[in-house]
């Protein structure tokens, strides 16, 4: 063992501070800004959730503790909601990908014009959700939209009407409307995915004797499975959230059939004006995406582990 | 195994032409090397004899058979790429029997295959893990493995060493030199190093600018090529070249070089005297001697170790000489050289061989 020469001149207390200090002062305008943008905002919207507050009740603002959640216990809408998201979010998520796929299966050939197409097809992208819900609105409308009358022709429906007031049926105009909206998300993701897959793998496994079909089994999905876990984690977690195309072509009606747990966030807190309430449902939809996003990320996990 | 034809093959990507009418006889259980710069067409024709290419014209047969329109997979071959392409998902043992599982092979079959192939290249202990767990030279191992558990008509290798650092290629090449020995199967191995040509091929086929230069074994090349690209592309350090023009002599023939200096030759029964010839030399045939005829000033003394390289200026032009002799290293500031005659090469205004 070396023994260090002992050290009989400390450095001078200013000094030591200032060598102590220095990481926490370097990070710190990083830190205040983060806090500030983000952690204040949530902390405060939590703290409503704990907190009488309507708009127009100006004696309200007091503590109530739990009380936003018993009542939504007991809130049936909120429970219609909860199911209406389901079927949103899932039916949304499926069609967008299964077209998505598609359509970067397809782009990913080489063809004329594969360029323009490309282009073309991610449009709908560059649309704001809320013009194109305007926009589906009126294709749903039989007075100036032309699908109903489609639909008739088709034999689909006894009358041209306006789906989007049909309550059984209601929650697919937003669908469609959202999966048009999204498909150019998956597309692009997975067309990415699809072109950093090595070419030479798919002549080594036309060698080795695997048709089209054994090898998008083999090849294709295998490498494309860890860019759909993520894709459609997040793609679930944003629809679930996304309210724009529900408030603007339904509202959540009729009758609450396409109302879902975001929509009703809205409708509570900028309808009823009641922000205590509709941060206790935020707080609970938060919650349950975040139990979702965990078992996603483990799964992925494990597959990249195994992989 | 199996007999593979080319006949009058070409390829061309829309205007632009790759490869100019190739012939070939391969026979079977050879062992053929394609070798040529890169951009040569050496790849293109493997792709096209794998199926991974669409002929433009010309036929290619595997055991009399015209494969042309056939699909890969159809074709009975088996390829070893330069990057392995290993499917990264499986495991090693999966990767080699991915070929049989397709075919529906019985399962005892395909692991009795397996097990002798891995025994063969020494993949038996890898034989669970995935390919980034392996290292470069495992994974051509691998690429290897996966090619002869198939047991296929012929062999393809696309320049399967490039991947790996100098003291493994040797190792690798040594293996498939001893893996073909063992399995007699006709085998296609394309490189552009001249050096895995000659060590591996039973002959060469020296390509450059879609045009098949010669064919013939290593030596062939190496001591009689047909023309000035092959006679500079085999060999290292490359071969010396000499511009002058061919002159009769009393006692015979000579080539007079631009200083009036004129190195005595055989006399070349097609060449008609004063026409312009060039005269090459390998580097480790050039003598150096005291009252050598021609002098030089030495530039650059490179040792190897195996022996000295020096490079020297001849006329103005850079020159090699390669000896074993250590004198050499003190050679200079200039030397004078010899040519022994029987080690020339001259080549006409065409660059084609002079006999």
């Amino acid at each position: 063992m070396m023994h260090q020469p002992m050290k009989h001149n400390r450095p001078p207390m200013m000094k030591r501070i200032a060598d102590a200090s220095e990481p926490y002062l370097y990070s710190a305008p990083a830190l205040i800004l983060i806090v500030a943008v983000m952690l204040v905002p949530l902390v405060v919207g939590i703290s409503y959730a704990f907190r009488d507050i309507q708009l127009l009740n100006p004696f309200s603002g007091g503590f109530v503790g739990l009380d936003h959640f018993r009542a939504l216990g007991q809130d049936q809408a909120f429970y219609g909601a909860l199911r209406n998201t389901l079927w949103w979010t899932g039916a949304s998520v499926f069609l967008q990908f299964t077209f998505g796929l598609i359509l970067a299966l397809l782009l990913d050939k080489p063809f004329y014009g594969r360029g323009l197409v490309q282009a073309l097809v991610f449009l709908p992208w560059a649309v704001p959700s809320f013009l194109a819900g305007l926009n589906w609105a009126w294709l749903f409308n039989p007075v100036i939209g032309p699908l109903p009358h489609w639909f008739y022709a088709l034999g689909l429906m006894d009358e041209p009407h306006n789906i989007l007031s049909d309550p059984h049926l209601a929650m697919w105009g937003p669908i469609a409307a959202n999966v048009w909206w999204g498909i150019p998300f998956f597309a692009i993701t997975l067309l990415a995915a699809l072109q950093a897959i090595p070419r030479d793998l798919y002549e080594a496994a036309s060698i080795d004797g695997a048709g089209p079909v054994q090898r998008f089994w083999s090849i294709t999905l295998p490498f494309l499975a860890p860019t759909i876990a993520i894709t459609v984690l997040l793609r679930t977690v944003w629809i679930s959230n996304f309210a724009d195309l529900i408030v603007v072509m339904t509202n959540g009606g009729p009758a609450d059939r396409t109302q879902i747990v975001a929509s009703y966030i809205f409708t509570q807190a900028f309808k009823r004006l009641d922000f205590g309430y509709a941060s206790a449902i935020a707080l609970v939809l938060l919650a349950l995406l975040l139990v979702y996003s965990m078992l996603i990320v483990l799964l992925r996990q494990t597959m990249l582990n195994k992989g | 195994m199996a007999s593979i034809d080319i006949e009058s093959v070409r390829k061309s990507y829309g205007p632009v032409s790759v490869l100019h009418g190739v012939d070939l006889a391969i026979k079977d259980g050879e062992f053929i090397v394609l070798v040529g710069p890169s951009g040569c067409g050496k790849s293109t024709l493997l792709r096209m004899i794998a199926g991974l290419e669409e002929v433009t014209g010309g036929e290619i047969r595997i055991s009399g058979n015209r494969v042309n329109d056939l699909a890969p997979k159809d074709r009975d071959i088996a390829m070893v790429f330069q990057s392995y392409a290993l499917y990264p998902h499986m495991s090693v043992a999966d990767n080699m029997s991915y070929s049989l599982r397709l075919r529906k092979t019985a399962k005892d079959k395909i692991a009795s295959a397996v097990s002798s192939a891995a025994t063969k290249l020494g993949l038996d202990p890898l034989l669970e893990r995935r390919p980034k767990a392996l290292s470069g030279g495992q994974r051509q191992r691998v690429a290897m493995g996966r090619a002869i558990v198939r047991q296929p008509k012929a062999f393809l290798f696309d320049e399967p060493l490039s991947n790996l650092d100098a003291r493994l290629r040797e190792q690798m090449r040594a293996e498939i030199k001893k893996l073909h020995a063992d399995l007699k199967a006709t085998s296609i191995y394309v490189t552009h190093d001249q050096i895995e040509a000659m060590t591996l091929a039973d002959r060469i086929v020296a390509m450059h600018g879609g045009v098949v230069q010669q064919v013939g074994t290593p030596l062939e090349l190496y001591d009689t090529p047909a023309n000035l690209f092959v006679a500079g592309f085999i060999g290292s350090p490359g071969m010396n070249f000499l511009e002058g023009r061919y002159v009769k002599t009393g006692e015979g023939a000579g080539v007079r070089l631009s200083d009036g200096t004129v190195v005595p030759v055989a006399p070349r029964a097609g060449l008609a005297p004063e026409t312009t010839v060039t005269l090459g030399i390998r580097p480790e045939h050039v003598v150096i001697a005291k009252d050598g005829m021609l002098e030089a000033t030495v530039d650059l003394v490179e040792p190897t170790g195996f022996g000295i390289i020096l490079h020297l200026s001849l006329h103005g032009l850079p020159f090699k000489i390669f000896t074993l002799d250590r004198d050499a290293l003190s050679a200079g500031p200039t030397v004078r050289v010899d040519f022994p005659q029987k080690h020339l090469h001259v080549f006409d205004e065409t660059g084609s061989r002079a006999d």
